[in-house]
């Protein structure tokens, strides 16, 4: 009947001839797309010519009986391309349980695709079993481990103007790459100027890390420079820093590798930390002045008798007399730093 | 002899398990670098696929993680002593093919060889520790491959280095897993370890 519901698929750049059903080529019609009518110059008698079909011609053609305006046919069009060849990923992220593979395509069709993976190991086809979200993974548990033979993943694209596939040869060490360190943490080390203490955890994905241990990589850097140093790690979860800038501002990353085979991680999410310093004196008013002044000099570091002043250990006049004295002192260090 | 589950019995076995991973590690790190070298002087494609020739011990394994530590320890011993006669074979035919021309390819099979014995020896030591007993008898090693064509004892020979590498990684995890386990070394692991 003319109001099934009926779809018709069309390349960008295709010209398009609609018949209205079973009316003859000279029966007079009323073409209609999304409800607005067509113009008559679009017709070759009853048919409708769409030349060189765009994107924006999608959408739901009708085609009227001349006086009686009954719908005779009725159609979608659906303008799209044929698919390009995917981009096709494995990866084992929870070694040695299995891998995973996730694919997309590089530019859209703008109509519907289906696809279709195989995986074959050896003489074996495998399953991979799809995963609900996101739609375009899918996941194979290891029958075998430690082979040598090769794993052939084919993933085919099909659409209705086309198809398109590509295929990923590898063997199981090559795809092994974990996810990266959780739970990064970095802390300053109290009394430490130049320390900084970073530890994280093994990534959740990774099932077995006793049996499969995961050596990292650390880098970090003054948010003032551009250059990282780095420090591989073979054992543990957490390190010290000990040669940071002090007062500084860090950046630290982590990233994890199978000890034996595989690839590294991608970075960890960034975390700041900043060494410790020892906290802003509270002096007196000659001290504060020279304070002030000796602040332009960014390494100067406060003598240590100078905790003698601090507000909270002022008590008594003693106390007081020697405050004053660590404040002369201090007004002459300030004046020779000038 | 101490006893398998004694404490001193315990800790030998720890070191013997940390030593042999590390000797595994050495061992692949080597035997990546011959593979190369053996590549190249025996004019092979890197990326050939080569079928399984018989002798060959091959590393693939299925429910590798249910498997008890003895099982373990006794297929790695089988492996090694193998590719130890494999090894050896290998190294007459290079100096018959190619002679004191290719030195470094003779050298380097030699090297790999030696720590294939050693790590035999190893597995030795620690199968003995774990599972007292006889010592286990060598089987009747690989056939001799005088029926081959030089092109396919160079097959051959690439086959031995790949499926050696992956042994290497291997042993490392059973070493691993024989670590991990129980004093009593015929319980397999918990389920909780299977995939």
């Amino acid at each position: 009947s003319p109001t099934d519901s009926h779809i018709q698929y069309e390349r960008v750049g295709a010209d398009v001839t609609m018949k209205c059903g079973s009316m003859d080529w000279d029966a007079a019609v009323t073409w209609t797309a999304n409800g607005t009518d067509i113009d008559e110059s679009h017709l070759n008698g009853s048919y409708l010519i769409l030349k060189n079909v765009d994107l924006t011609q999608s959408g739901q053609y009708s085609c009227y009986e001349g006086s009686s305006w009954h719908l005779k046919y009725q159609t979608y069009l659906r303008v799209g391309i044929p698919p390009k060849e995917p981009v096709l990923m494995c990866r084992s992220n929870n070694y040695p349980k299995g891998f995973y593979c996730s694919w997309h395509l590089p530019t859209p069709t703008y109509i519907p695709n289906s696809f279709n993976i195989s995986v074959i190991h050896g003489t074996r086809e495998m399953v991979c079993e799809k995963d609900a979200f996101p739609r375009n993974r899918c996941h194979i548990r290891y029958l075998q481990l430690f082979s040598t033979v090769k794993y052939k993943v084919t993933l085919t694209v099909t659409n209705a103007l086309g198809k398109n596939s590509t295929t990923l040869t590898f063997d199981e060490f090559a795809i092994v790459k974990p996810d990266p360190p959780e739970s990064v943490v970095a802390k300053p080390v109290p009394s430490n100027p130049r320390r900084l203490e970073v530890s994280w955890k093994n990534p959740s994905s990774w099932p077995d890390p006793d049996s499969f241990p995961l050596k990292f990589f650390l880098r970090y850097r003054p948010l003032i420079l551009d250059q990282w140093q780095h420090v591989e790690l073979s054992d543990g979860t957490s390190h010290t820093i000990t040669d940071a800038y002090a007062g500084k501002e860090y950046i630290i990353q982590v990233a994890a590798k199978d000890n034996d085979i595989g690839t590294w991680s991608d970075w960890s999410v960034a975390v700041h930390a900043t060494p410790w310093t020892e906290e802003p004196m509270y002096l007196t008013t000659e001290a504060q002045l020279t304070e002030t002044t000796s602040a332009s000099t960014s390494s100067f570091m406060p003598p240590p008798t100078t905790k003698i002043c601090d507000k909270g250990a002022v008590v008594g006049s003693g106390a007081v007399a020697v405050c004053w004295t660590a404040g002369l002192v201090l007004a002459a260090y300030g004046v020779l730093f000038i | 002899m101490a006893a398998a589950d004694s404490p001193s019995a315990a800790l030998r076995r720890r070191d013997l398990c940390s030593r042999g991973i590390r000797l595994a590690g050495k061992m692949r790190s080597d035997v990546i670098d011959l593979l190369d070298a053996y590549v190249e002087r025996q004019g092979l494609d890197a990326s050939a696929s080569v079928a399984v020739f018989e002798g060959v011990p091959v590393a693939a394994a299925e429910h590798w993680d249910e498997q008890t530590g003895t099982q373990r320890l006794l297929e790695n011993l089988s492996a090694y002593r193998a590719f130890r006669s494999l090894l050896a074979q290998m190294l007459e035919e290079q100096r018959e093919q190619l002679g004191e021309a290719d030195a470094p390819l003779g050298q380097a099979l030699a090297a790999v060889l030696l720590q294939v014995s050693a790590f035999t020896y190893h597995l030795e030591e620690l199968l003995q520790l774990v599972s007292p007993g006889p010592p286990s008898e060598e089987g009747p090693g690989p056939p001799l491959p005088s029926h081959l064509s030089l092109f396919e004892r160079k097959l051959r020979g690439l086959g031995v280095l790949r499926e050696l590498a992956q042994w290497a990684v291997r042993s490392a995890r059973d070493l691993r897993q024989l670590n991990k386990s129980s004093p009593g070394s015929s319980s397999a692991p918990s389920p909780a370890e299977s995939p």
